[in-house]
């Protein structure tokens, strides 16, 4: 070995050294028509998965998609999440039986298409149900209530009999909107769980444990924080990357004074 | 302007009509389909079944059903392309859709 690269190798910081690496990966200069790169690949790859393998995500995979969440960017930099990691069998089947609980009570006072029509109870429900629905247009829209019988039924479940959740909790404080931080800072969870060959699964049904003071207090939910979002993780089931149709959104696109419809 | 009218925020659909509130949309080419059951284990809505004798199953969608919300898991699970929904869910009144186009796979630009 000669003086001069033996030198050259001292003074090579290992930092340093990746840096460069993920400089010289990134596709700086992308020609039209190109290929995805596997950032898109993993975004258009990723599906909600329902369906997991028994065995359990090693903890240290999971501690890699804690560290991305760490680095999403949030308002302000205000960084307004906390997370719950659990992977106790026992623990998540409680969660469970909970949510599915709180699910029956719903859909029993509510769902009046479960009804006989016309029955006096389809009547009461009905109207509970229509007024609720102005109050609560986002909770009470067909698909989430479909969901929800679905789940007092035994059709479905809440959280997949996934090995490990990741409960995201949001503090009430934060600046703007908290909700679209923990939905950003999730994002960067889900995508890196793709790129690593897991599978993942958003639950927005977890915020029935907030209603709980048994859960918050096992969870260590306390104010001013509030479970927003779970984030159910494990080894899917089946190969799920074919890629998917999906629609088209209308967007308007504005440019040398002219607006044009894109699809 | 708004693209609700007045009558239509205050009109929710009602959940036991089909009229009112449209689901699922789920082709299945029954020349590919063979009925392995994958795609019933990816729906989130729990809206498949498998059907058929021994040896000439085939996957449908369940006959009065709620649910299919058009992810289409089915599609991505299926190493046969069997299987897709075509067309979004709709509903009438406060929840109607707007500014949706064709299905469309991933498109290069």
């Amino acid at each position: 070995m000669t003086e001069g690269s033996a030198r050259a190798v001292s003074v090579e910081d290992p930092e340093e050294v990746a840096r460069k690496a993920g400089q010289d990966s990134k596709i700086t200069n992308v020609p039209e028509g190109a290929e995805w790169n596997a950032v898109e690949r993993a975004m258009l790859e990723r599906r909600s998965i329902r369906k997991f393998k028994k065995a359990q995500v090693p903890g240290y995979l999971i501690r890699r998609l804690l560290e991305v969440a760490r680095f999403a960017p949030s308002q302000g930099n205000c960084q307004p999440w906390k997370f719950v990691v659990v992977r106790d069998t026992d623990m998540i089947r409680g969660m469970e039986n909970f949510c599915v609980e709180q699910c029956r009570k719903l859909s029993s006072a509510l769902d009046y298409a479960t009804m006989p029509a016309g029955s006096p109870r389809y009547w009461v429900a009905r109207l509970k149900a229509k007024l609720l629905n102005r109050l609560r247009p986002n909770m009470l829209h067909p698909v989430p209530v479909t969901a929800v019988t679905a789940i007092a039924e035994g059709r479905f479940a809440v959280f997949h009999r996934a090995p490990t959740l990741i409960l995201i909790l949001a503090d009430k404080r934060g600046i703007g909107d908290p909700a679209v931080d923990v939905g950003i800072c999730g994002t960067n969870i889900v995508l890196a769980a793709q790129s690593l060959g897991l599978g993942t699964c958003w639950i927005g049904l977890s915020t029935f444990l907030n209603e709980s003071r048994d859960w918050c207090d096992r969870l260590g939910v306390e104010a001013p924080y509030e479970i927003v979002e779970t984030i159910a993780v494990g080894y899917p089931v089946g190969d799920t990357t074919h890629l998917v149709p999906r629609e088209t959104h209308e967007t308007a696109w504005f440019e040398n004074g002219q607006k044009r419809v894109v699809y | 302007m708004a693209l609700l009218t007045w009558q239509e925020r205050h009109q929710f659909p009602d959940w036991d009509d089909p009229a009112q509130c449209r689901f699922q949309r789920v082709t299945v080419d029954l020349d590919r389909c063979d009925g392995c059951k994958l795609c019933t284990l990816a729906c989130p809505a729990n809206v498949l079944e498998q059907y058929g004798e021994k040896g000439h199953k085939k996957v449908r969608v369940k006959a009065s059903v709620r649910g299919c919300i058009s992810c289409n898991n089915c599609h991505a699970i299926c190493d046969r392309g069997a299987i897709q929904a075509t067309q979004h869910y709709d509903f009438s009144g406060y929840y109607r859709q707007f500014g949706r186009g064709e299905f469309a796979k991933p498109r290069i630009f």
